[in-house]
């Protein structure tokens, strides 16, 4: 499946949310099945499928980590974190002393450190997202796999920072 | 049962909308394009969501029940919605209350069960059907004939929640057109109402769950980018709260509290709460036990745990839908607890702004289902209105060491599939159990366990050879299935999946037998009703495709869809049920093709911006256009 020809937009890392937005509530008026309450069976029936479709490339495209896969596997290239490149130790060690910091304020309660460290991880996954948008316009492939790799780790970190502020305010 | 004679079947079927609350419920419907609340012979709008089962056999449902709950406290069910789709062994079951429940003997299904009047039991989903029952009839006598309804749930139901619902309809003899989240019928309500573009949260506090839903409102199109919430927090436990107070200052010990001592501390706890809305402070009575001042003060001291959470849940769904709470156009209050002033100070706090409440924040959601049910019939006037929700949990399946695999992300737009590959564990294994799991926790013991089954016959390989593919679907309802099939023999085994909770298919069909006067001859009566209505709406639906889009017609390919349009309407007009369901089928592999290439049209037309109905209404504009355009959507 090509989430990108379902959306009817390029194959590129760089997308108009905006715009992307406004095409999939136009396939939603032509596809959901709240539209095709009184068609044919077989057309109830295509429309889900292709509503589906439209939602999962939706789901495809918006989200950072899996649009890089999804231009990667058109690419021909594996993805999956079993058949991706090990991360730098350089990285795996920063990450660690990174985890073990915000573990640290976690546990002194301590809202403006947590906010602190999230912040420079979200900065780096901007610049990720950059320089995976450059690569991808240049036609790379393979060689992208490291910075796929790296907002991996970042979500996990940032997912981790959610966790506690729901802990913290809940 | 009595209720099916007031069908009129020559009156025109009029589609309903009906909010099945946890404390009230409602029906309504769309009357001049304007949804109306409807009431009944003593002009109430609101029917308490009470059933009482009495020993004589007779079912009571409403205010009389509710006042047949002092008396009779363990026969009375209240608040049945917070039982819906649990089990046996819920935690719901062991909060503060007057009720007797049946544990499951072995090899019965995990449900809540309680015991009413002389030994009956009966299920949660049999007393929401007395409710929905009770509403259709009060819908009849006004409308003459009931069409479909829309059924509203919390957004934040489970799929268990949401089957447990659907299965009531079913019992209760509705069609159901749609279950629809409580927060989105809501906003569809103000947004009729109001035609203003921009993001809007859902405040929804309710008698036993709480909702928050944040909508993006553009151009007629309700789309919800994030929805969080409890479907076990709301004004119920705002009761239990106080009648825990009084309870406490009242020196009693649990094991003093008989059922007829909790209920009717609980409807005065209830009624205090009420009060304290316009008042400072409360005298509250327990007869033989002395009187007890509660102040409002003290009230929102006990409920600041219950406002609590719904913040964090409010903050989450912020955070989920990527806003500031300062980005918000509005907030919609929705709820009888909303009413409380506390919970409306909370909620401008949190916001940063003051909650919208111009329509009754309990009759809302019934409005807001009155409007979709009208849309889905196919009366409803503005074609540019539609809602695209999400499911309010992650799915996923267990994996290797309890840990949970997330197959679909919490706020995916609904509908929706996913598929996720699996591989055996051991040499040799020929049989794989997947269980099901919803929710946000990592481990899937903390999560709900839908559905668990084992896939057999897999061909005997080495460890990690086999493969086998999982895929889920959620409907538009946001109700889920889910398929397996094993890879490597390409054999496809549609497994049945077996709930962990509530009742299977066969039980629900059984009862609806048992409470059918004539059971299975008036079952083969209502299908062959059935059927004809579907067989002639789809000969229509045809008839216009084929008006609209001759030009994608293959040779010969009309002169079959005719044939097969003309054997439906012949066997619509015998008596055979199984006869019409065949020839609709046939049918239905008649126009396969077509409709596929009806709906890539269609897909062309959305992505230029174009819409479909322009289409229909000039087929000769549409002629080519595919061809036309189709280069550009690669």
């Amino acid at each position: 499946m090509d989430p990108f020809a379902t959306l009817g937009i390029p194959r590129s890392y760089e997308i108009d949310l905006s715009a992307l937005e406004k095409t999939h509530r136009e396939l939603s008026r032509a596809l959901h099945p709240d539209r095709h309450v009184g068609s044919m069976a077989s057309e109830r029936r295509e429309a889900l499928a292709r509503a589906i479709e439209v939602n999962e490339a939706w789901r495809i495209v918006r989200d950072p980590i899996r649009r890089a896969e999804a231009l990667l596997l058109l690419r021909g290239v594996g993805v999956g974190e079993d058949r991706e490149p090990q991360a730098a130790p350089e990285f795996l060690m920063e990450m660690l002393e990174q985890r073990e910091e915000l573990s640290r304020s976690i546990a002194a309660r301590d809202p403006d450190g947590v906010r602190k460290l999230a912040e420079a991880i979200r900065a780096r996954a901007a610049e990720a997202e950059r320089e995976l948008s450059r690569g991808f316009a240049k036609g790379e492939a393979s060689s992208l796999l490291g910075r796929l790799g790296e907002l991996r780790f970042y979500r996990r970190f940032l997912d981790e920072v959610s966790a506690a502020e729901d802990e913290r305010t809940g | 049962m009595a209720l099916f004679e007031i069908f009129d079947p020559k009156a025109e079927p009029r589609p309903i909308g009906i909010d099945l609350g946890t404390t009230n419920s409602l029906v309504a419907y769309v009357a001049n394009e304007r949804p109306v609340a409807i009431a009944d012979c003593d002009l109430a709008v609101l029917v308490p969501s009470v059933v009482t089962y009495l020993s004589n056999g007779d079912v009571v449902v409403g205010r009389r029940a509710m006042g047949l709950a002092a008396e009779h406290p363990r026969d009375t069910i209240a608040s049945v919605k917070r039982f819906m789709g649990r089990g046996a062994d819920d935690p719901e079951t062991r909060r503060l209350g007057p009720y007797e429940f049946v544990a499951p003997q072995p090899g019965e299904p995990n449900s809540v069960r309680f015991r009413v009047g002389e030994g009956r039991v009966v299920t949660p989903v049999e007393v929401s059907a007395e409710i929905l029952r009770v509403l259709k009839a009060q819908a009849e006598d006004k409308l003459r004939r009931v069409g479909g309804a829309v059924i509203t749930v919390p957004a934040y139901f489970d799929d268990a929640q949401r089957q447990a619902t659907k299965d009531a309809a079913r019992l209760a003899d509705l069609e159901v057109l749609r279950l629809l989240n409580e927060p989105t019928a809501a906003a569809l309500a103000y947004g009729v109402e109001k035609k203003q573009d921009g993001v809007f949260a859902v405040y929804d506090l309710g008698g036993g769950t709480f909702d928050v839903t944040i909508l993006l409102l553009e151009h007629g199109v309700f789309q919800v980018r994030s929805t969080g919430g409890d479907s076990q927090l709301g004004g119920d436990d705002m009761d239990r709260a106080i009648a825990h107070e009084l309870l406490r200052s009242a020196g009693f010990v649990e094991a003093r509290q008989t059922a007829h001592l909790v209920r009717r501390v609980l409807d005065q706890a209830r009624v205090a709460k009420h009060q304290l809305t316009d008042h400072e402070g409360v005298q509250v009575e327990i007869p033989g036990h002395g009187s007890f001042e509660l102040s409002r003060a003290r009230f929102e001291t006990l409920i600041a745990p219950i406002l609590e959470r719904t913040g964090t849940a409010c903050r989450r769904a912020l955070k989920d839908a990527g806003l500031q709470a300062e980005e918000l156009e509005g907030v919609i209050l929705v709820g009888g607890a909303t009413r409380v002033p506390a919970v409306r100070r909370y909620v401008a706090g949190l916001f940063k702004r003051e909650p919208l409440a111009d329509i009754d924040p309990d009759e809302v959601v019934a409005l807001g289902a009155a409007l979709q049910a009208d849309l889905l019939a196919g009366v409803g006037r503005s074609d540019d209105v539609l809602l695209l929700d999400v499911i309010p949990l992650s799915l996923g399946i267990e994996v290797g060491g309890g840990v949970v695999d997330k197959v679909l992300p919490r706020n995916s737009a609904i509908p929706c599939a996913a598929r996720a590959t699996y591989t055996t564990q051991e040499d040799g294994q020929t049989g794989f159990e997947i269980q099901v799991v919803q929710g946000e926790r990592e481990l899937s013991a903390d999560n709900r366990s839908l559905a668990k089954f084992t896939l057999k016959g897999i061909p005997p390989l080495p460890a990690g050879m086999a493969r086998l593919e999982v895929m889920f679907q959620v409907d538009a309802d946001g109700l889920l299935s889910v398929h397996a099939k094993e890879l490597t023999t390409g054999i496809e085994q549609r497994i049945a999946v077996k709930p962990s909770y509530g009742l299977d298919d066969a039980t629900v069909e059984r009862m609806l037998l048992e409470a059918l006067d004539h059971g299975e001859s008036d079952l083969k009566l209502r299908r062959l009703a059935e059927h004809r209505v579907e067989a002639h709406r789809i000969v229509e639906a045809t008839k216009k495709a084929l008006a609209a889009d001759a030009d994608l017609l293959e040779a010969g390919e009309l002169a079959k869809i005719e044939e097969a349009c003309a054997r439906a309407t012949a066997s619509a007009a015998g008596t055979d049920p199984s006869r019409v369901r065949a020839d609709i089928e046939a049918l239905d592999a008649a126009t396969k093709a077509f409709a596929g290439r009806r709906m890539d049209r269609a897909i062309v037309l959305a992505i230029q911006g174009r819409r479909v109905d322009a289409v229909e209404k000039s087929v000769e504009h549409a002629k080519g256009i595919e061809a036309a355009h189709a280069p550009e959507t690669r």
